[in-house]
């Protein structure tokens, strides 16, 4: 697998959890969600793949989308999370840490191991 | 920024093509949606950028950020698509889904060639059953020096073409269709949910 490969899985791998994690804070629409995850990460390397992610997590029940119009001069999308969103996130939020601090450790040994040798 | 007339031309002229891409898989309802909410971030994206006055660039650069209209339609086909044939198992989703892969990916390729494979070969055993009341003389056996060779069907019938078997031909031939169909089905949904789990993983 090439190092390109890998990353692209890994950020797929975390970016519904970063989508959820996004709209738990309050409802938002489609480019604010974008915006945010532009400000604390790079998941986002198309702008426009993400919204078909969205109706997929909205598929699943895990967000809630709501049209909001007069807020601006053009309709927002806003989405929200539910309580099934909620549920799996933080679940989500659980799994990811726990798999961090693994590879974390794995990585320590392997370091340790290194300078041993050395 | 305010778009010129002919920014807007080149907003609805990205909206239009991705409507297109869209209509081949997605509901017209789920089409409207997905336009409309594309064409608002693009409005926002646009009233937001600072007034600059090459127009041009600062367009393509927006819409370069958001991705060709094609890939964005991808994008969609690859949720909706998968998604809908893994929960529903239905045939149609299911096909539409390998489809897309096949159009998409080496190994979405190959497997579907497998999967055509088994559905053709499924159709074939059924359409022999089918046949068999119709024309009893041209489905059957077919044998070569005495010995048998498989199910199969000549029209017309040519001399010395040896096609053995009575009506206990159907329910054999309904009996490996719908058998090489439901194990052809269930690899495809395997399939398709594995790719799922591999994507969302």
């Amino acid at each position: 697998m090439s190092h390109e490969t890998w990353q692209e899985q890994l950020r797929r791998g975390g970016l519904d959890l970063a989508i959820l994690l996004t709209v738990s804070a309050g409802p938002r629409y489609g480019l604010a969600i974008i915006q945010h995850l532009e400000a604390f990460t790079d998941l986002v390397v198309t702008e426009g793949t993400i919204y078909p992610i969205l109706g997929r997590l909205t598929r699943e029940g895990l967000l809630e989308a709501e049209w909001v119009e007069g807020e601006a001069p053009h309709a927002r999308k806003y989405y929200k999370l539910t309580r099934t969103g909620a549920t799996r996130l933080s679940n989500m939020k659980a799994e990811w840490r726990a798999f961090a601090e693994k590879i974390g450790r794995l990585m320590d040994a392997a370091e340790r191991t290194d300078h041993a040798a050395l | 920024m305010q778009l010129s007339d002919t920014g807007v031309s080149r907003v609805n002229g990205y909206l239009f093509v991705l409507e297109r891409s869209l209509k081949t898989f997605l509901p017209s309802d789920l089409v409207r949606d997905a336009v409309r909410e594309i064409e608002s971030h693009l409005r926002e994206r646009v009233a937001s950028a600072v007034a600059d006055p090459n127009e041009r660039d600062v367009l393509e650069r927006i819409l370069a950020e958001l991705g060709p209209p094609l890939r964005v339609a991808q994008a969609y086909s690859a949720e909706r698509t998968i998604d809908e044939a893994v929960t529903t198992g239905r045939f149609v989703p299911i096909v539409r889904a390998v489809g897309h892969l096949a159009a998409t990916t080496v190994t979405g390729f190959f497997t579907a060639l497998g999967l055509l494979i088994g559905y053709l070969t499924s159709f074939g055993f059924i359409a022999l059953a089918v046949l068999k009341p119709i024309f009893p003389d041209n489905v059957g056996v077919q044998y070569v020096r005495g010995f048998p060779i498989g199910l199969g069907a000549h029209f017309p019938l040519r001399p010395g073409i040896d096609l053995r078997g009575g009506y206990w031909v159907i329910p054999v031939a309904l009996f490996c269709g719908l058998g090489i169909f439901v194990g052809t089905h269930r690899g495809a949904r395997r399939f398709l949910s594995w790719w799922r789990e591999r994507r969302l993983s």
